[in-house]
């Protein structure tokens, strides 16, 4: 078959629309968020005109051979990897945020000054009964401060269980529509706008679920992805169509931990590990808390047991409780605060034993501990919030690179319209030319 | 190649504007407030410390009030002891009166009685009450200091030492005196003293003159030992007022390294305050002019 310019020029004009279209479909979706940049893939189109005539060239044209998705695996997975990571880190910080927030505002610190400053006025005069309620009452403030920083705690642990229940959910939801996107990726055929199109899903996908745990990707020669979750070393959670889902359990410290049926899951990127990690942070300084008001307790109870209140009974407990959650002031008024060393007359003015209570107050370094507590929260946090910026500001980069080349340059686009409206126009002019080339020939008498 | 695409441009510029946003609210935040910390990760050093300082000035404010309930119980001792001074110094005119053997027998008896209200008023003065309302010479016990038993003789019943209060950093003054310590001199105290000599210018002794005669060295002693604890009530406010100077000057470096350790340099976040306005203003601008630069604009 010989060249047939005819049917040269409209396969260039058909190329040429296709390549206008896809050009439109970039414009159009150059906000959406996932849509990587397409492009048309064209080749020539030329054979011999016959079996043995190898010497006689004839073209045929052009034709579209696929559509190409410019996107890199690699950027893609940096993109994965470091959002994983910074997302991880954010929740953490939260976390930390909350847990420093818990402990400092509940005012502990103010409380146990204020305590300690009520029983110094109160050494000025023993007996008088206004600066003995005013002590009692700051020791029920006191107590209700170690009340308030557990309550407080328990929010957060609770604020945090709940958002790992449902991140464990939207993990396994995502496996599930993976796998689904796996099957059709695997009876698509390459190159189509479908294809690309479940490609898209597929990315979009793995990078929703990199946001809650970090995940390992293999991709097969067909397209479809296998994912490992807890990295490269986790047991596999999508295999082609099959999804071995993610099962969350709660220890009874209120620390969670995860595992699939194929063994333990060890996440160390993704919202889910920033909300282990913080139910970790949660045990500990609930621990810390419980180790103080023990403290507190067995101090205050231990030096009003050595004295005798202001009708010359023996002291009773000024506290009761064992830990933060449950400590609360015992005493029913501020006449059993035991001011007089035993053996006192009552109504002695005595501040022996007052002083004996200041003293195990500050042998017991209650204040001490509170200030390291929050000493030690502030830190770990402020560290946190560097390694979280840090972070940050990798996969932001990450994610600006991935856009560079995946994104949608309206200007290129801009300049695409032309060439390819050009390259229309002139496939169009090659139609009239053949045109006017049969008419030559028929004109011919 | 490498491109740059629309939505890169547009998360590049998010992105930095976000940053330079959250700068200058952190900025103005701290010039708002006066302080350097929002909360005690931004500096947890610094937070500790301004921890331990605000817990050093509540205790001060405490020392404070301690102080002039110490020094107001002083000055309440002072002024009863220059009224026992006062008194005494009256019965001594009165002995040195009944001395003198030309007094006739009813002179000596309207002296007795002068002497025997006196010795009355001694036994009021000594259950003074202090600012609390305790007996100001009693030690550590609540109500009298003195009573008065069958015979009519004052009897102490206040605690054998009055306590310390404390007055910060490990420092603290005694309180005031017991009544012993300067009504007491010898084997005797002044109530007996005076009330004895009453008795016995009112006729119990043999020779009143004789017997006013030798009550006139004891009430020296006794004037004696009052001046000598009106030093001492001296010297203990002269104490107090030297270590409230001293919380002053620690209040003061106190209050300097608070504001050094949490305070806001104005001048420093102002301008860096401005500097980042700056850059965010030219930095919006540009995006402006870049934004408007679309190929598009200029294909008709």
């Amino acid at each position: 078959m010989a060249s047939d310019l005819l049917t040269i020029a409209t396969s260039g004009v058909r190329a040429a629309r296709i390549a206008l279209d896809v050009t439109a479909h970039n414009i159009a979706n150059a906000s959406t968020t996932g849509y990587v940049r397409r492009s048309v893939r064209l080749s020539e189109l030329a054979s011999a005109s016959g079996f043995g005539q190898t010497g006689d060239l004839s073209f045929s044209g052009v034709r579209t051979d696929g559509m190409i998705r410019n996107v890199d695996a690699f950027r893609q997975g940096e993109v994965r990897r470091t959002g994983a990571d910074a997302t991880r880190a954010e929740t953490e910080l939260s976390a930390y945020q909350n847990v420093e927030a818990a402990i400092e505002q509940s005012g502990m610190f103010p409380a146990i000054t204020g305590f300690e400053e009520a029983l110094q006025q109160l050494s000025t005069d023993p007996v008088d009964p206004s600066l003995r309620a005013a002590a009692l009452e700051q020791a029920r403030t006191l107590a209700r401060t170690f009340n308030l920083a557990e309550q407080g705690l328990t929010t957060v642990a609770d604020g945090l269980h709940f958002a790992a229940t449902d991140g464990t959910d939207q993990v396994n939801r995502l496996a599930g529509e993976l796998a689904r996107t796996n099957l059709q990726l695997a009876r698509s055929t390459p190159g189509t706008a479908d294809h690309v199109l479940l490609l898209d899903q597929r990315d979009g996908l793995l990078g929703q679920m990199a946001g809650y745990g970090n995940i390992a990707t293999t991709i097969a020669p067909d397209q479809t992805v296998t994912v490992r979750i807890g990295g490269a070393a986790g047991p596999p959670l999508v295999t082609g169509g099959n999804v071995d889902p993610l099962v969350m359990t709660t220890a009874p410290d209120g620390t969670i931990s995860f595992a699939n049926a194929a063994g333990a899951v060890t996440l160390s990127g993704g919202k889910l590990a920033g909300e282990a990690q913080g139910l970790l942070l949660v045990r500990d300084n609930r621990t810390a808390l419980n180790t103080i008001a023990a403290s507190l307790i067995a101090s205050t109870n231990g030096a009003q047991s050595g004295g005798v209140a202001l009708n010359g009974s023996p002291g009773q407990p000024l506290f009761s409780g064992s830990s933060a959650a449950t400590i609360s002031v015992a005493l029913t008024s501020g006449a059993g605060l035991a001011t007089a060393p035993s053996g006192a007359a009552a109504g002695s003015r005595d501040p022996a034993n007052l002083a004996a209570l200041r003293g195990a107050l500050s042998t017991a370094d209650v204040s001490g501990q509170i200030d390291a507590l929050l000493f030690q929260v502030s830190s770990a946090t402020q560290g946190r919030r560097i390694t979280s910026d840090a972070l940050d500001a990798i996969a932001g980069s990450a994610r600006i690179a991935l856009d560079q080349q995946a994104g949608v340059n309206l200007d290129e686009e801009a300049s695409n319209l032309l060439r390819f409206q050009q390259a229309f126009q002139a496939s169009g002019k090659a139609i009239q030319i053949a045109s006017d080339l049969f008419d030559t020939l028929l004109a011919i008498r | 190649m490498t491109s740059v695409s629309t939505s890169a441009f547009y998360e590049r510029f998010n992105l930095d504007q976000s940053a330079l946003r959250s700068r200058a609210d952190a900025l103005q935040a701290s010039i708002g407030s006066g302080q350097r910390l929002g909360r005690s990760s931004d500096d947890p050093v610094a937070a500790a410390r301004l921890r331990t300082l605000g817990r050093a000035d509540a205790f001060a404010a405490v020392d404070l009030s301690i102080a002039a309930r110490a020094s107001s119980d002083l000055a309440l001792t002072d002024t009863a002891l220059q009224s026992f001074a006062a008194s005494l110094i009256r019965v001594q005119e009165l002995a040195t009166q009944a001395a003198n053997g030309v007094l006739t027998a009813s002179q000596r008896a309207g002296i007795a009685t002068e002497i025997a209200s006196i010795s009355g008023e001694l036994v009021r003065l000594a259950n003074t009450r202090d600012s609390a309302g305790h007996a100001l010479f009693g030690g550590d016990a609540t109500g009298d200091a003195y009573m008065l038993d069958g015979a009519g003789n004052a009897v102490y019943i206040g605690t054998a030492t009055a306590s310390e209060l404390p007055l910060g950093d490990g420092q603290s003054v005694t309180r005031g005196l017991t009544g012993p310590e300067f009504l007491n001199f010898g084997s005797t105290n002044l109530f007996a003293l005076v009330k004895n000599l009453a008795a016995d210018l009112a006729g119990a002794a043999a020779d009143p003159a004789q017997a006013a005669r030798d009550a006139l060295g004891g009430l020296d002693t006794a004037l004696e030992t009052i001046t000598t604890q009106q030093t001492v009530v001296g010297t203990r406010l002269n104490w107090i007022d030297l270590n409230t100077e001293r919380r002053t000057q620690m209040g003061e470096l106190r209050a300097q390294e608070q504001a050094d350790v949490g305070g806001t340099d104005l001048t420093e976040a102002v301008s860096r305050l401005q500097q980042t306005m700056t850059v965010l203003e030219a930095s919006q601008a540009s995006f402006a002019r870049l934004s408007s630069l679309s190929l598009f604009e200029f294909l008709r």
